[in-house]
């Protein structure tokens, strides 16, 4: 096994324990919501009487609406909620621990004698967990028209594949991120907490500005201007692709520049 | 002619926030020798073998090993190609097993031995199946070694190898590289408070204090240069004033006056002379002896 191999081998060991829970729990979680639908159906004459007004009653009424087709339903669960959490809470796990603290199995000081260059390590690394995060996202998101004839519906491949590629490329943005800040930071735990953290502010500030923004970090993972134009969200997409780039050849300069 | 220098640096700084790691440090270390680089906790050993790899890049001078510059990203591959290394902490990867080590570790060396691989696991008695973080100390550090000794290296280094170890695995660890440089010729570069160590197979040795080299030479010659004159007076030792050069120490005691010196015996023997004791007797030093002077010398 060649040099880059290795440390292409070194990475997966890192992270394959991250990647198996998060194909776990994202592979389940869009099962069950798939297997749940012809439960939701039936509650949705009930759903539809509910008399509440404001927000809340808006927001029923649109996942009553959504909920009536399951392309609407399976996006507005999936797509919309469930990926865009779990998404992108494995994102960032697989990102952690970078490449030389505690995070990355130990055996840093051997590592940095190992006659790779860092930029080598960490490009390895940021390559891997990317491969991971298109791994869970695509795999995930082809649960939907694998399963949905066991409930007597179909759901487009290619949906789920631009779901896929809308999840993989807003996902990556706090995989980057993480990966940056486990270069900046040599315990396991900063960085993943100041990226869940960033996460959230982002999701948060994104939720009370939905009107004000025709861009977003979740807009885009949701891929919700596919699910409503049938066109991908590409300047969503660019942003994302171009942030994530960005934050990895940071990761790149920190790295080469740190002392151990 | 001298033999080329494998490990050389030139007036190496190496400074954190406000503390000076390395003030200077001008070292030469000849290719084919054992040289033991001796200091204090906190002297600056560490940071001077960090700078060398690569880990850690120097605030002013230069580091060369092999003649590459050390702090160049690509001459730092090179260099780590050629050369092994064994951490003060053993730091490999808990996950793996001993064979899962070797493996991983043979594939980045072309010039790997698997002759050199087995015959230590054998020597070494490591079970290949056991996981590292289940190796207890010792055998964490025989590990290293085999990984360090096993790639044909030109330069192995070596940071506190035997510490933590028991005497009788330290004196394991030392005799098996001991024999191997004999017979692969290497040069080795360790750094060790361990004098007793470092007097058993070291060729050379370096002191550094404060950041800056203090002794460095043959150990051979240094223990032929450094001597104690001991002077015994019929009364009081006088208050002498000494204008040899190569006087470390003077020292007094009732009637003894001692003369701690690194160069210049005869010359100083001879104005030791003049002062007209009762006897002058002139001692071999040890290499402790030789260490608590000049590191003493700085404080």
């Amino acid at each position: 096994m060649s040099a880059s191999n290795k440390i292409t081998y070194k990475s997966w060991l890192d992270t394959r324990w991250r990647f198996i829970a998060g194909l776990a729990v994202l592979v389940c979680s869009s099962s069950a919501i798939v297997l749940v639908y012809p439960q939701v159906v039936q509650l949705l004459p009930v759903a539809a009487k509910v008399q509440a007004t404001g927000t809340v009653g808006d927001e029923i009424r649109r996942h009553v609406e959504l909920s009536s087709t399951f392309r609407g339903y399976e996006w507005s669960q999936w797509n919309q909620q469930n990926l865009i959490q779990l998404g992108t809470l494995f994102a960032v796990l697989l990102g952690a621990g970078g490449v030389l603290s505690h995070g990355a199995g130990g055996g840093a000081f051997y590592t940095l004698a190992l006659p790779v260059s860092r930029r080598r390590l960490i490009v390895t690394r940021a390559a891997t967990g990317l491969l991971e995060l298109l791994a869970l996202m695509l795999l995930s998101s082809l649960v939907g028209p694998a399963m949905a004839p066991a409930i007597g519906e179909s759901a487009s491949l290619p949906d789920a594949l631009a779901y896929a590629l809308c999840g993989f490329i807003g996902g990556s943005v706090f995989f980057s991120l993480t990966l940056f800040l486990a270069t900046v930071f040599s315990d396991v735990w900063r960085p993943l907490l100041i990226a869940v953290a960033s996460a959230s502010l982002i999701g948060f500030g994104e939720l009370l500005l939905r009107n004000q923004l025709s861009f977003g970090f979740f807009r885009t993972m949701s891929a919700e201007t596919y699910f409503r134009t049938g066109g991908l969200p590409w300047p969503g997409l660019l942003v994302c692709a171009a942030s994530s780039a960005a934050m990895i050849y940071a990761a790149v300069l920190n790295l080469e520049r740190r002392d151990f | 002619m001298a033999d080329p220098a494998i490990i050389e640096t030139i007036g190496l700084k190496k400074g954190y926030g406000g503390f000076e790691a390395l003030c200077g440090l001008d070292l030469s270390v000849p290719a084919g020798s054992i040289c033991g680089f001796l200091g204090r906790n906190g002297a600056g050993k560490t940071t001077t073998i960090k700078i060398l790899l690569g880990m850690t890049h120097a605030t002013a001078g230069s580091a060369r090993v092999f003649g590459l510059d050390a702090d160049n990203r690509e001459s730092g591959v090179a260099i780590r190609q050629r050369l092994s290394f064994v951490s003060d902490e053993k730091d490999l990867y808990d996950f793996m097993t001993v064979e899962e080590m070797i493996r991983f570790t043979a594939g980045f060396y072309s010039g790997w031995r698997t002759d050199l691989e087995q015959k230590y696991l054998r020597a070494f008695d490591l079970p290949p199946n056991r996981r590292v973080k289940a190796l207890s100390r010792g055998m964490r550090t025989k590990l290293a070694l085999l990984l360090a000794l096993s790639h044909g290296a030109e330069l192995v280094i070596l940071d506190e190898a035997t510490s933590g170890l028991d005497p009788a695995a330290a004196e394991e660890v030392l005799q098996a590289l001991v024999a191997h440089v004999a017979r692969e010729g290497m040069t080795v570069f360790f750094s060790s408070h361990q004098l007793a160590e470092v007097d058993q197979i070291a060729d050379r040795v370096a002191v550094i204090n404060h950041g800056r080299l203090v002794v460095s030479g043959a150990l051979d010659d240094l223990r032929e240069t450094w001597r104690r004159i001991r002077l015994v007076f019929s009364d009081e030792a006088p208050a002498a004033d000494f204008h040899s050069p190569g006087i470390e120490r003077v020292s007094r005691d009732g009637r003894t006056l001692d003369i701690l010196c690194s160069a210049g015996l005869d010359r100083i023997v001879n104005e030791a002379g003049a002062l007209a004791p009762a006897s002058i007797d002139v001692q071999p030093v040890t290499l402790k002896e030789i260490f608590l002077e000049t590191v003493a010398r700085g404080e």
